[in-house]
């Protein structure tokens, strides 16, 4: 049985059973893994997932009970425990479930060569990911490397009239590594790609990329503490930048007064250099869709323009409860309820090149990657700069250890200083490096 | 079960083990006083995998019949073979005390039923809400695993396993003005609600996590620089299993950990003895028997500030010459076997609390993991601190927020002069990721150290 007609069928059992309103979720996917350890293969894997995932509303009480065993008893197993939930929950009117609207397909998220791949091919666009960081520089070890083919489908039916389905595939490699010079250890770093289509997968530059980092970071010593401009790489911006903008925006935090910026639609909230969208029709994405996990089709949505707060991301309950229409923002998989998320993120690029960031400093330190701990409730920051480097003089000087930093994103949002013209795609984002100035870096 | 997965298992070449591995996962998310989320999931199928011509072929399915597992295997051991013209190093397996039989983690007495536990958990998010006017955010979120697993391997592991893992968060927020602070507690166990209310009284965890909230709101921020500071239990359980233990995993040794070559050798204070015990029971990291069907053990990791062994697989215990002791877990049928740790501490020793607090002269108590917390192959750490005081003379004074600490783990045990009596495991209400979760569990007595404390430069 096709996806569609699963979810029909499902949808059909739970309003006979008793459901006001049944929505029924259903994902099916085929995975190819290789997995590398110490520069050498690990484990090849196969995986094939059928699941599907019910969410029945009955007089304004919501059940929810995913299975992936889909024999007739275990899915109407499924079906009576997402009804015995909802007659344990609290009524609650903001439970909706959408009527259908028009979706238009979205370019280049299917790949008939990706649908082609066999395991052997995972193995080797992985071993070619590890060799050309290995060939790079022989300090260079691959801890650990991953490179996967997903292709799938997925589907969603619910009682209201939404009835769609969308076949994808995704290709992603992921490494992490470090680099070892005698007693001399550097940090450890991540390079990730990944795209919905193969021709997009450059496994050797990938790895000569993770290569370069970690071999740059050698030979890292300490600094003294000061408090001025750091310059944000996409990898630490994934986690400095990005995480507290999406967490602020998501309607539940806005509604559950976790968010800064509720209220503030319409206000500053950063430097007008700071440009944010989401955006779910970029060919190829990895975060691309037609259809969220509710079957609402999203749109672009600019959610900072010139550092003024334009947008809100909102599933169907989040919708409801402020009196607007969902924007497409629900996110899940076939056995979680319906979250909010972002599709693709797009942080606009700037005018000014990295070099010239760099070249405009007087003294101050790349943060190439972030591991700490940034409430996103307060903003509040603080951890250790991974692989960082000084700037001095207008020049990058040296590898960098024991650094850690520390402020306000939130306030440092209105600090931005400059933004650079080259991005990197991590990923559902896209990031370019961002300059903040007052931040305090607490050196030895 | 058993005799159907070792009937599939017969006619496989070279090594092969079949994992059935059904888990029922509950979860009831009550926040803001809205029932945000009610979920029950089963996850259920097979992961088998085999080993041939010294390489690993992993496949997993849902098709759990005959002709399904019959399938998998062959899938499996061609993707073994084919990754055997890849793998340079060899894959050897060591020999293992292999589980036999049944394996009931902890009894489940009275488990209540669905609808009583969203009772309880709405009625503990109400609490949160009336406990103080400036609570603006309110979370408790129940978790429970419940597992049913069947191991079998070529040669000759048979094990049944039940194992129950519930555990419960609550977390605040509250505000004044534009201010924002948070409170968080979370604790975890194997065994079923009973053991899970015993370990921690559910009022109590709101209220001291609305008051620690509260507080902040009014506290100062910290200078930063090197202190002498108290760690509680369960920063000695994170600093044990983040920053120590990783780098003790003989696959991050292989790929050229701190401690790499560094067995006999002294890597920290003579009062340090630190263990990974899949078999204390009721600790949230309990695992009596591992994924690879072998019997957990007590590993002596550091031995009175000898480190001594490192955690393995049956795959690296074989490189390493020695035996494994039950760390190779898979946290679900789609996972393979990979090293974890399971319940990580240190021993308690001799010494009293407020003896160690009256030796320092300026310093810090900390107290519990705030946000984030990473540590990495050279052991340097980074953990955020929920709970933070002032120790002035000797004397416990201000709470402080903001406060990070950051070292180097083994620095960190070398500076150890003090080791409290009590010990606590309480770090078994999340999961450790490394490629996949798992539920594991950690902590020790209090310990007196030196640490680098990241405040705000002002």
């Amino acid at each position: 049985m096709k996806g569609v007609e699963l979810c029909d069928e499902l949808v059909h059992r739970a309003r006979a059973r008793g459901a006001d309103e049944a929505e029924v979720y259903y994902l099916r996917t085929r995975k190819l893994e290789a997995v590398f350890e110490k520069n050498d293969l690990q484990v090849p894997k196969g995986d094939t997932y059928e699941g599907v995932g019910v969410r029945v509303i009955r007089g304004a009480r919501q059940g929810f009970s995913a299975t992936n065993v889909l024999t007739d008893e275990a899915v109407d197993d499924a079906i009576c425990a997402a009804l015995a939930i909802a007659a344990a929950s609290p009524e609650d009117p903001n439970h909706v479930l959408p009527e259908p609207s028009e979706t238009r397909p979205v370019p280049g998220i299917y790949d008939e060569r990706a649908e082609g791949l066999a395991l052997e091919d995972a193995l080797d666009l992985g071993r070619r990911f590890v060799e050309s960081a290995r060939g790079y520089d022989r300090r260079v070890t691959i801890d650990s490397a991953s490179f996967v083919v997903q292709v799938g489908e997925r589907a969603i039916v619910n009682s209201e009239g939404v009835r769609l389905s969308e076949r994808g595939t995704s290709l992603s490699c992921v490494g992490m590594g470090f680099a070892r010079d005698g007693d001399d250890v550097s940090s450890f770093d991540v390079e990730y790609s990944g795209s919905c289509v193969l021709a997009d997968i450059d496994p050797e530059a990938s790895g000569r990329r993770l290569a370069e980092k970690v071999v740059k970071a050698l030979g890292a010593t300490t600094i003294p503490s000061f408090k001025g401009a750091v310059i944000i790489t996409p990898y630490a911006g994934g986690e400095l930048i990005a995480e507290p903008i999406v967490f602020s925006v998501s309607a539940e935090n806005v509604q559950n007064g976790r968010s800064r910026w509720a209220g503030k639609l319409g206000a500053n909230v950063a430097s007008g250099l700071l440009r944010v969208t989401d955006d779910p029709r970029i060919p190829g994405g990895v975060g691309s869709t037609s259809f969220d996990r509710e079957g609402v089709p999203p749109e672009p949505l600019e959610i900072i323009g010139g550092g003024v707060l334009g947008h809100y991301l909102y599933n169907c309950y989040t919708a409801r409860k402020d009196g607007v229409r969902s924007n497409g923002r629900a996110v899940g998989s076939d056995q979680t309820t319906p979250g909010i998320g972002t599709t693709n993120l797009v942080v606009a690029p700037g005018t000014i090149s990295l070099d010239e960031m760099v070249r405009n400093t007087p003294k101050g330190l790349i943060v190439n990657r972030f591991s700490g701990n940034l409430d996103p409730v307060s903003g509040d920051f603080s951890g250790v700069v991974k692989g960082g480097h000084y700037v001095e003089h207008g020049e990058v000087a040296k590898p960098v250890k024991e650094v850690m930093i520390a402020g306000n994103i939130y306030e440092l949002f209105a600090h931005i200083v400059a933004v650079s013209r080259e991005a990197v795609t991590i990923g559902d984002m896209r990031l370019p490096y961002i300059q903040l100035e007052g931040v305090s870096v607490t050196g030895k | 079960m058993l005799d159907l997965l070792k009937s599939a298992l017969a006619g496989a070449p070279g090594y092969a083990e079949i994992r059935y591995h059904r888990r029922l996962q509950t979860a009831i998310d009550a926040r803001n006083g809205t029932l945000k989320r009610v979920e029950r999931r089963t996850l259920a199928g097979a992961g088998v995998r085999c080993l041939v011509d010294g390489s690993w072929g992993f496949v997993s399915t849902t098709d759990v019949t005959r002709e399904g597992l019959v399938k998998a295997i062959a899938e499996a051991s061609d993707a073994a073979r084919a990754g055997a013209r890849l793998r340079r190093e060899k894959a050897r397996l060591a020999p293992a005390r292999l589980g036999k039989g049944e394996f009931i983690y902890q009894a489940r007495e009275d488990e209540p039923d669905i609808a009583t536990k969203i009772g309880v958990v709405m009625a503990a998010e109400k609490r949160m809400r009336e406990v103080s006017p400036l609570v603006v955010g309110s979370i408790v979120i129940y978790t429970e695993y419940a597992d049913e697993k069947y191991i079998v391997t070529s040669d000759g592991a048979e094990a049944h396993i039940v194992d129950h893992k519930p555990s419960f968060h609550v977390f605040v927020t509250v505000g004044r003005g534009d201010e924002r602070e948070t409170g968080a507690k979370g604790w975890g166990v194997t065994g079923g609600w009973h053991d899970l209310m015993r370990k921690r009284d559910l009022n109590k965890m709101v209220d001291e996590a609305v008051d620690l909230a509260v507080r902040k709101l009014d506290a100062g921020y910290a200078k930063g620089g090197q202190y002498t500071v108290i760690l509680d239990p369960q920063l000695v359980g994170v600093l044990s299993h983040e920053a120590i233990g990783h780098t003790v995993e003989a696959d991050f040794v292989q790929s050229g950990s701190v401690v790499k070559d560094k067995i006999a050798e002294k890597v920290a204070s003579d009062l340090v003895t630190l263990v990974d015990d899949g078999t204390m029971r009721g600790a949230a990291g309990m695992a009596l028997v591992d994924d690879e069907g072998v019997l957990g053990e007590r590993t002596v990791v550091i031995d009175k500030g000898v480190l001594r062994n490192y955690l393995h697989s049956r795959e690296s215990a074989a490189a390493f010459d020695t035996v494994p002791r039950g760390n190779a877990r898979a946290f679900t049928y789609r996972d393979e076997p990979i090293i974890r740790m399971t319940n990580t501490f240190i021993l308690p020793g001799a010494s009293k609390l407020d003896d160690m607090v009256a030796g320092i002269e300026d310093g810090f108590f900390l107290k519990e993991m705030g946000q984030g917390g990473q540590a990495d192959a050279t052991a340097e750490f980074m953990f955020g601190i929920s709970e933070a005081y002032r120790v002035r003379h000797g004397k416990v004074g201000e709470l402080v927020k903001g406060i990070t600490i950051s070292g180097q783990a083994f620095e960190v045990l070398k500076s150890v002069d003090a080791v409290s009596g009590d010990f606590e495991l309480n770090l078994g209400s999340g999961h450790c990721g490394k490629w996949q979760p798992a539920k594991v569990d950690a902590g020790g007595p209090y310990l007196r150290c030196r640490v680098t404390i990241g405040g705000r430069h002002e």
